[in-house]
């Protein structure tokens, strides 16, 4: 990741020739963000294209797209989700209402409801830290009335690592190197040049949502 | 209402209001007024609510302590049954509503009976609404922020507030209504003017605010194919006039049995035709709803129309929304059948549970696909719970109707109406 500008716009790509359909983005994203079952920020599409002989296995990692026009963001009643100044897309927890207006309205079906469920009886100490994408202590995971349950939940480019230097999670754990993460404004950045490549397309474009994620085909 | 007629009413109110006392006093019985129901009627039909409660609660109770976990909803089907029951309700609203304005606002004086009725299920139907939307939010303790925190771009944030003017534009013209009936206004010609006044914000105020507005939250949704679109929230208001005149032929003419007078036969054939008028228009829409997507082989829409007819919900579609809801009652109402009263009261039953199937089909079938190639479809039928809860607010709905209806007199018949009823037992 080279040096952010002093006006970053978080923006990722992610190669799909490089994506061996592994998980461990799903994964290191679960570990990091702690998100409780059936909250999922980051999943792989695994799609089977063709007829036989003639297959191919397209695998496509969906994190949050972070629009620069979110059609989750305008639908918000009550404002609990915005668009911060470095393009990422937020949920103020402590406001959400939970009427999952947003979620509708995601065409990439991006956004989870946390339901309260927990991982408590397959995992020990699962309830102990939850939540921190915030970089807040949200202390144990409790009762139906305690956010972030009862709210809905996104991925955040892992807003809490960014500050410290750190690359999302997904990127980081990425075993063929097929993620990229930087910041568009800065025109050296290799994000701001790949988002340009020949190769490069995002999901969904006549939505017209602008996403900040690329894809390289 | 002639003046006369007012005071004699409220001479013979004072006459024998000293005597009434406890449940009498309340249901003002002793007053000479009309009960809402026959004594027998009374014990089967709070009976019946008191039951239904009883067994609904336990959907209340499961929601309250364990969330929306006891839901057959996932991130990717986030809104299910209660959803569809608040739209539905909504349309009740607007329903009701838009017909009391025939009486107050365009002086159809022939349904002026009606109009008490219709403003008090008015205000019980948006009451069941939010509470099924309420029911419905993660965090209902947080509700009121809604009306804390703005946001102008989003449909829902405008509707609440709407809302809100609503509810209380309409216990205000129910309070005029029923002081005007009961002949304790000093002015009849000022209260008379006051409704219409009332019942004229209230027009555009129901049909582009409330019932206009919800189905503007669906039709904004450009990643939901068959909620996007501009044609929807005029189907929505089309099809609450449907549902809210049914719901007032259905009302009107179970209450005149339950408290053994006579139906007006006359005024729920004119509520007939209004049904019939509505549903016609509903149809239309709906036609061009369908027809547009169908010859354009849009193909969001088409899997989504595909689901409707043919997925695992095909029964509601067919069934409840087009022939209950739209073919079956308006084949009876064109018919000579809508001569019979019997055949008005089936049809306008069988709407408005029709239109429950077209809330459902609204809400449920454009959620099914998976909004991005590869994602699981989705899959949703509410669970007992979830039936439990609306059982709970259906009968809480009309459990405050029917209390509302003995402490005040939304039913009383209008002295003409004793008259005729009296000459034909004479005759």
């Amino acid at each position: 990741m080279a040096d952010p500008s002093d006006n970053p716009k978080w923006a990722m790509i992610i190669d799909l020739q490089k994506c061996v359909g592994c998980d461990s983005c799903t994964v290191a994203c679960k570990v990091e963000n702690r998100t409780p079952p059936g909250v999922n920020y980051n999943v792989v599409v695994e799609e089977e294209v063709g007829t036989f002989p003639n297959v191919r296995r397209v695998n496509i990692p969906r994190p949050c797209m972070q629009c620069d026009v979110p059609p989750c963001v305008t639908v918000c009643p009550v404002n609990a989700t915005y668009k911060g100044d470095d393009g990422v897309v937020v949920i103020d927890a402590d406001r959400c209402i939970g009427c999952r207006y947003c979620i509708t309205a995601c065409p990439y079906g991006a956004r989870s409801f946390d339901f309260g469920e927990s991982y408590a009886d397959e995992m020990q100490g699962a309830d102990e830290v939850q939540a921190p994408e915030w970089g807040i202590d949200w202390g144990e995971r409790g009762g139906i009335w305690k956010a972030p349950v009862g709210t809905v939940r996104k991925c955040t480019f892992c807003a809490h690592r960014i500050p410290r230097g750190e690359e999302p999670a997904c990127v980081e754990t990425c075993i063929g190197d097929a993620r990229y993460f930087g910041d568009l404004n800065d025109p050296s950045s290799l994000v701001a040049k790949l988002s340009t490549d020949p190769r490069s397309f995002r999901l969904k474009e006549e939505v017209g949502t602008e996403p900040s994620v690329w894809y390289l085909r | 209402m002639s003046t006369d007629t007012t005071i004699k009413r409220a001479e013979r109110r004072q006459h024998t209001a000293t005597k009434a006392t406890g449940w009498r006093r309340f249901t003002n019985e002793g007053n000479g007024r009309e009960p809402f129901l026959t004594p027998r009627n009374r014990v089967l039909w709070y009976g019946f609510l008191g039951i239904c409660l009883v067994v609904g609660a336990w959907g209340v109770i499961t929601r309250i302590t364990q969330g929306l976990q006891m839901t057959d909803l996932t991130s990717q089907m986030p809104w299910g049954a209660w959803v569809a029951f608040y739209i539905f309700f909504v349309g009740l609203s607007a329903g009701a509503f838009l017909l009391s304005s025939l009486v107050y606002v365009f002086g159809m004086y022939q349904f002026e009976k009606i109009g008490r009725a219709a403003l008090l299920s008015a205000i019980v139907s948006m009451f069941v609404a939010l509470a099924f939307i309420g029911m419905d939010l993660g965090r209902f303790d947080r509700a009121l922020l809604t009306l804390v925190h703005f946001h102008y771009t989003s449909p829902l944030s405008w509707e609440v507030r709407f809302y809100v003017i609503y509810i209380v534009l309409l216990i205000a013209e129910l309070v005029i209504a029923l002081r005007l009936h009961k002949g304790i206004v000093k002015s009849a010609t000022r209260a008379k003017k006051w409704l219409r006044i009332l019942g004229t914000i209230g027009v555009p105020l129901a049909i582009i605010g409330v019932h206009g507005g919800t189905g503007t939250i669906f039709a904004v949704v450009k990643a939901r194919a068959m909620w996007f679109g501009g044609l929807f929230p005029i189907i929505f208001v089309v099809s609450a006039m449907v549902s809210g005149t049914a719901l007032l032929i259905a009302i009107n003419y179970w209450q005149a049995r339950g408290s053994g007078r006579r139906p007006d036969a006359s005024l729920l054939q004119g509520l007939g035709t209004v049904l019939l008028a509505a549903a016609l228009i509903d149809i239309l829409l709906t036609f061009y709803e369908y027809i547009v997507p169908l010859l354009a082989l849009e193909t969001h829409d088409l899997g989504i129309v595909g689901i409707q007819a043919t997925g695992p919900y095909a029964w509601t579609f067919w069934i409840l929304q087009l022939g209950m809801g739209m073919v079956i009652p308006a084949i009876i109402l064109l018919s000579p059948l809508r001569k019979k009263l019997g055949w008005i009261i089936a049809a306008a039953m069988m709407t408005v549970v029709g239109i429950i199937g077209v809330r459902f089909n609204i809400v449920v079938p454009p959620l099914i696909p998976p909004i991005i190639d590869g994602y699981p479809v989705n899959d949703y039928f509410p669970t007992i719970n979830e039936w439990l809860l609306i059982l709970f607010f259906l009968a809480g709905g009309a459990l405050l109707y029917s209390l509302v209806s003995e402490w005040q007199p939304i039913h009383e018949p209008e002295e003409h109406e004793l008259l005729d009823e009296h000459a034909e037992v004479t005759s």
